[in-house]
């Protein structure tokens, strides 16, 4: 099942690439961190780290920049991708046995509950808040012969930190818990701590609360003391 | 209490029963019928093989258009790949149910 998985994410990935769109997307999610193998060489337990289930996500920070018009369901159909509509509000995703594809923006202003609509992709988008927090530092790496833009690993850890404790599915939360604090720590080991340090300095007050709570939370003495030094 | 794994397998299994339900649906809505053709003096002559009441029957179409044509060479990759997929689906709710039917909190 994982092979088959990662080879269609792969596929997803050169057909978003050959349209010219892949460079307008962020792979965010549990699929990012196994793409962060090539980052933390040395560190091989990094790829399990993260739970993958189905989902995989792909944020898009400026969506008005992308001036050509693909239809993403029609592109993905031959793989059997289906347009499922979630939910009263209508967002959609695309959904495969192996795969669940969905867009995100990042939330600006107030907030919506309505879907983001990506018309030029045929597809629309959920905006979240903190997601602005994943498109400030991101990373390329090589994948075959083309390049994917994946979080930082410092950002994608420090978001779960203040993301988990939001989440109303406490084993969503755990499971983002767990795979910040073992992020962070391959960070450390890879000598990154003061990265870390400068990323959590950045961001707002409150968001460091979070953070602190969450690994207070999760009894990481060691990055605490990192944090605070 | 469930765990971490369970909660991933239970949210596994609402996701495949949606998908069952897509592929299903788009199964139905695919063009009935292939397309068998034959030749008769030179001229291309096309039947639409179609099951009904249990029975293959061939119904005459005549000489049809490229379009439509490709329309029901669509239906039958189409088709042969939902049937797949479903059976792949339909596998993984088998799993996931049997899953999560054990008494661990894990």
């Amino acid at each position: 099942m994982e092979k088959k998985q990662y080879e269609l994410c792969l596929e997803i990935l050169r057909r978003f690439n050959k349209a010219d769109i892949l460079k307008h997307f962020i792979l965010i999610g549990s699929w990012c961190v196994l793409f962060y193998k090539d980052y933390f060489e040395s560190n091989d337990s990094i790829k399990y780290t993260a739970i993958k289930t189905r989902d995989i996500d792909f944020l898009i920070s400026a969506p008005s920049k992308i001036q050509v018009n693909v239809d993403i369901p029609a592109l993905l159909q031959d793989l059997g991708f289906m347009v499922i509509f979630r939910g009263q509000k209508g967002y959609i995703q695309l959904d495969h046995p192996d795969l669940i594809l969905e867009f995100l923006v990042p939330e600006k202003g107030r907030g919506t509950n309505k879907p983001y609509a990506l018309p030029q992709l045929k597809v629309n988008a959920v905006a979240l808040r903190f997601l602005n927090f994943l498109t400030d530092s991101t990373i390329k790496v090589k994948v075959e012969n083309f390049f994917v833009a994946v979080p930082h690993p410092a950002n994608f850890a420090l978001h779960k930190l203040i993301i988990f404790q939001r989440r109303r599915n406490e084993d969503k939360a755990a499971k983002d818990r767990s795979s910040a604090v073992e992020i962070l720590k391959a960070l450390i080991e890879k000598g990154e701590a003061q990265t870390i340090v400068k990323i959590f300095a950045s961001v707002p007050s409150k968001w460091q609360a979070k953070i602190i709570k969450g690994l207070e939370a999760a009894g990481e003495r060691e990055i605490l003391n990192i944090l605070s030094a | 209490m469930r765990g971490v794994i369970k909660g991933v397998l239970a949210e596994e299994l609402q996701n495949s029963l949606r998908m069952k339900k897509a592929y299903e649906k788009a199964l139905k809505g695919l063009p009935q019928g292939s397309l068998a053709v034959r030749k008769i003096k030179g001229q291309q002559y096309y039947y639409l093989a179609k099951r009904v009441g249990g029975k293959v029957k061939h119904f005459y179409k005549g000489k049809i258009s490229e379009e439509e044509k490709r329309k029901y060479e669509e239906a039958k990759v189409f088709r042969a790949k939902y049937r797949k997929l479903l059976a792949q689906v339909k596998k993984q709710i088998r799993f996931l149910r049997g899953s999560l039917r054990g008494k661990e909190a894990i």
